[in-house]
């Protein structure tokens, strides 16, 4: 019973997180501040509902599996997000105009140069 | 002289363009009320003498309406064709007869052959298995050869660019006529304009490939006993290369897969494919004694054919979609 009980607030959690960042998918304007919350989704959002499901099934095989895929979202989704973001700062002329933001790779010139 | 020459010539040049002093007597036309939508004012090089057409004016219309109203008609349209189709669909479905009732057609004694009669006819403990791969193989086989044909396909119409490529600017690495067919040119032609170096990519993929191409391997090789197959498995072993293939660089998979070795393991795993098929569905169709053994149901060796031609399959689709990546992106394996 209680481990039902802890079971269903973390997934009540992880569903308010998941919620929150659905909004701000459809609240926020620009590109880099949806990726920032839609990472949030993926990370935080699916470790707490399958925590949730690992609370509640206890420990068996199939928490086991549930650990693997939170280890496996928490490896794959911020590299993926990362890639989304760095594809968008390479191809988006523009971006200087809504954000600062500090080039890495010009730094590196210059002290090649130096 | 010659400034006269170019007064008279200014004069001429005025008159031709109409800048030039106006006749007192010159009927001027009325200028068109600004509010109707079709009556914008004409450009100034033919303001004199110009009345619009009809044609004009309606070429004006269109293009201060058109757009407008060809986004009203699409959308309109398209909620139509949306709204029918799912009605149609919706009356199709309402229809039916209901969802595992015996009485469907459905139900019939080939399925009930499959259920009861699959396991110890094929060997396999996956029933999907044994119907894709043994029951109807032949199916599976077109399948596999039309993925191959597809990919080599993309391969020389990509390649075929390349050649005239190379033939107007020939290499070392060509021998004139611009075949090489199997052996690429220089790796200089493909042009890295984006690509750089990622750490954070390089580390994710140095974890997660060798758990990715173990996952394909057991997909490929349990298909006949649990969920799975050649098919998906090879889609997984393709998505590792393509990892790879982002993550190092294509160089690095260039050297251990590229085009001969695609073309050599496709055509090898579609020809095995066929013999052993062919000479399983010849004994089969004249009742001769077959040599393959069918094994116990359950065991990794089981299922006669079942596990080579899941890995045979496995081979080509692996193949196939990292070499529609490669030759998409790059235009080259």
């Amino acid at each position: 019973m209680i481990r039902v009980i802890i079971g269903g607030l973390l997934m009540l959690a992880g569903l308010c997180v998941l919620g929150i960042a659905t909004v701000g998918i459809f609240r926020f304007s620009t590109m880099l501040n949806r990726i920032h919350v839609a990472a949030k989704c993926d990370t935080m959002g699916a470790l707490l509902v399958l925590s949730g499901l690992m609370v509640m099934s206890g420990l068996t095989v199939f928490s086991l599996k549930l650990a693997l895929v939170i280890v496996f979202m928490w490896l794959c989704n911020p590299a993926a997000s990362h890639l989304v973001a760095r594809a968008e700062v390479r191809t988006n002329p523009e971006l200087g105009k809504i954000c600062d933001f500090i080039d890495l790779t010009e730094g590196e010139k210059t002290s090649d140069n130096s | 002289m010659n400034e006269e020459l170019r007064r008279i010539w200014q004069q001429f040049y005025d008159w031709v363009v109409g800048n030039g002093p106006r006749p007192e007597n010159e009927v001027v036309p009325e200028e068109p009320p600004p509010d109707l939508p079709f009556a914008q004012k004409p450009k100034d090089k033919y303001s004199r003498f110009h009345e619009a057409t009809l044609k004009e004016r309606y070429n004006q219309w269109l293009e201060i309406h058109g757009l407008h109203l060809f986004s009203v008609l699409y959308s309109g349209l398209s909620v139509l064709t949306c709204l029918v189709i799912v009605s149609l669909l919706l009356a199709t479905v309402a229809e039916l007869p209901p969802f595992g009732d015996e009485r469907n057609p459905a139900h019939n004694e080939v399925i009930r052959r499959y259920v009861e009669h699959g396991g110890h006819e094929t060997g396999a403990q996956n029933i999907v298995a044994g119907l894709i791969l043994d029951y109807r193989a032949f199916d599976t086989f077109g399948e596999s050869a039309v993925l191959f044909t597809a990919a080599v396909s993309v391969l020389m119409l990509l390649g075929a660019s390349r050649r005239n490529s190379l033939k107007d600017d020939p290499s070392p690495h060509s021998d004139g006529e611009g075949w090489d067919f199997l052996n690429r040119g220089p790796p200089a032609l493909r042009h890295h304009v984006f690509r750089q170096d990622d750490a954070i990519l390089r580390g994710v993929a140095t974890l997660s490939i060798p758990v990715i191409i173990m996952m394909g391997c057991v997909v490929v090789i349990n298909g006949h006993l649990s969920p799975g197959g050649g098919f998906s498995g090879g889609a997984i072993l393709s998505t590792a290369l393509i990892l790879a293939a982002n993550a190092y660089g294509f160089e690095r998979v260039h050297s251990f897969f590229n085009e001969r070795t695609f073309i050599v393991s496709s055509s090898t795993a579609l020809m095995i494919y066929a013999l052993s098929k062919g000479y399983s569905f010849f004994t089969g169709a004249n009742h001769i004694h077959s040599i393959i053994p069918k094994g116990t149901v359950g065991d990794i060796l089981s299922g006669g054919l079942i596990l080579p031609l899941n890995i045979c399959v496995g081979l080509i689709v692996a193949g196939t979609l990292y070499g529609f990546y490669a030759l998409f992106s790059e235009g080259d394996m």
